[in-house]
């Protein structure tokens, strides 16, 4: 009788992890999307290419994962898929799910203010961790790039005054607005979140973290985060990964901050990454910002053409992932796109249109 | 004066006005002319040593309106210096995991 039972729960056990595909060394490949969808998919995505007008669509990288197995892979010269790419504002949301596991580990709360780990923000001191995370801090920064670089704060954050210490260029900001009331993006809130996280770790963990508690456990081989001469990293720009390295973290948050067996991420924050910011108004960016994620929430949505589950980290000149939760579905696009022809919710239609049967 | 003298007194109030824009945005127009030189170096160093691409590509990654005029990447130190607007800046990749970083 006790054998019968064990039988039927090693049966259950061994069912249960069968129906689920995680990537090992390398990803599992699952049957490859073909048809009419996919030309129409790719007619878009991977027009001829111009690298002296540098115009159109130019799309580096597209990976497609359903139920954890790759469905989908193309890359255009000189991207290869061993190639670390450069993620831009993806970063962002990589220093979320990076921030996730301290969380995890109760190394602070959202409501604790920033200023608490990292002093130079006693200047303002009620704004908090979760204000940071819906770039809300309330501080005055100006993210344009090429369109106005003498105003832009990223410009000079990145090249110029504030490249040796990002993280107190931006805290040196006035403040335009109480924390935590208006919603503006802003790349040196991403930074501060960054050197708040070296002030709970110290300088020494603080350095190997990210690949001790998200890299190392997904798998990522290959992952390059630079540091400003401060060695906090460039939460905001600056972090490298191949398309199949960040559709790992893209299944770990279509699955809820777990890995395998482990809850990697506490549930509840990846709760908060999805849930809107309520001060936010319609049209102030291109998506609804959550807790440091892009969402596809409100009326209209940003993507008509995806569903509403559908999260995004999103990044300069066309990177994104893409995670769609109930599709089981996870998409990596990199690119270069130079001027304004490229479009999210194009490439989430063509793909929707090649995944389903 | 006014009367007499339209033109001068407009150019003068122009010129009053854009000293005082340049007083007022002065942090930022001294530091303006180093964007290039900065951003060619930084980008191409981690196009090229981080990314992994072709010298060739990186090139062209990195070109902007505003063009550098010297530039050189030293593969033995991987160390890149650009120079534009008159300013140089040098970026320099420093291993697997930071990659390139400007040196102050």
């Amino acid at each position: 009788m006790v054998r019968g039972l064990l039988c039927v729960a090693l049966l259950f056990i061994t069912v249960t992890a069968r129906a689920e595909t995680w990537p090992d060394t390398d990803w599992v490949k699952g049957p490859p999307l073909s048809g009419s969808a996919v030309e129409a998919l790719e007619t878009y995505a991977f027009p001829a290419r111009d690298d002296a007008t540098r115009q159109g669509i130019r799309t580096d990288a597209l990976l497609v994962i359903r139920d954890g197995q790759v469905i989908y892979e193309r890359y255009a010269a000189p991207t290869t898929a061993s190639t670390p790419h450069l993620t831009w504002s993806i970063s962002k949301s990589l220093m979320a799910t990076v921030l996730g596991v301290a969380y995890g580990d109760n190394r602070f709360k959202l409501s604790d203010p920033v200023a608490r780990f990292y002093p130079p923000m006693k200047q303002h001191p009620t704004v908090t961790m979760a204000d940071l995370l819906h770039w809300a801090s309330g501080l005055d920064w100006q993210e344009d790039y090429e369109y106005a670089p003498l105003k832009s704060s990223v410009v000079a954050m990145l090249y110029t005054r504030g490249r040796s210490d990002m993280a107190e260029f931006a805290a040196n900001s006035d403040s335009f607005s109480a924390p935590g009331q208006a919603f503006r993006y802003s790349s040196g809130d991403s930074n501060l979140l960054s050197a708040a996280l070296k002030g709970m770790l110290g300088h020494k963990a603080y350095m190997s973290y990210p690949w001790d508690v998200l890299f190392q456990p997904l798998g990522i081989r290959n992952a390059t985060w630079e540091t400003d001469a401060d060695e906090t990293f460039v939460a905001s720009s600056y972090a490298y990964l191949t398309a199949r390295d960040l559709a790992r973290v893209g299944l770990l948050m279509a699955r809820d901050g777990r890995w395998h067996q482990q809850q990697l991420l506490p549930k509840e924050w990846v709760a908060f990454n999805r849930q809107p910011f309520a001060h936010y108004n319609t049209g102030q960016d291109e998506a609804v910002p959550g807790g440091h994620w892009w969402l596809n929430q409100g009326t209209p949505k940003p993507w008509p053409d995806a569903p509403a589950d559908t999260f995004a980290a999103l990044g300069h000149w066309g990177q994104a992932l893409f995670i769609m939760p109930a599709e089981h579905v996870v998409i990596v696009r990199y690119g270069d796109d130079r001027d304004g022809t490229y479009r999210h919710n194009e490439l989430l239609k063509r793909v929707l249109a090649a995944v389903q049967p | 004066m006014i009367r007499r003298r339209p033109f001068t007194s407009l150019f003068l109030l122009l010129l009053l006005a854009l000293l005082g824009w340049g007083w007022h945005e002065r942090v930022n127009l001294q530091a303006f002319p180093d964007i290039i030189a900065a951003y060619t170096a930084k980008e191409y160093c981690s196009c090229r040593y981080v990314a992994n691409n072709p010298a060739q590509y990186c090139l062209g990654y990195v070109k902007q309106y505003v063009p550098t005029s010297a530039f050189r990447d030293n593969p033995q130190r991987s160390e890149v210096t650009a120079t534009g607007l008159g300013r140089t800046h040098t970026a320099r990749w420093l291993g697997e995991r930071q990659g390139c970083r400007l040196t102050p």
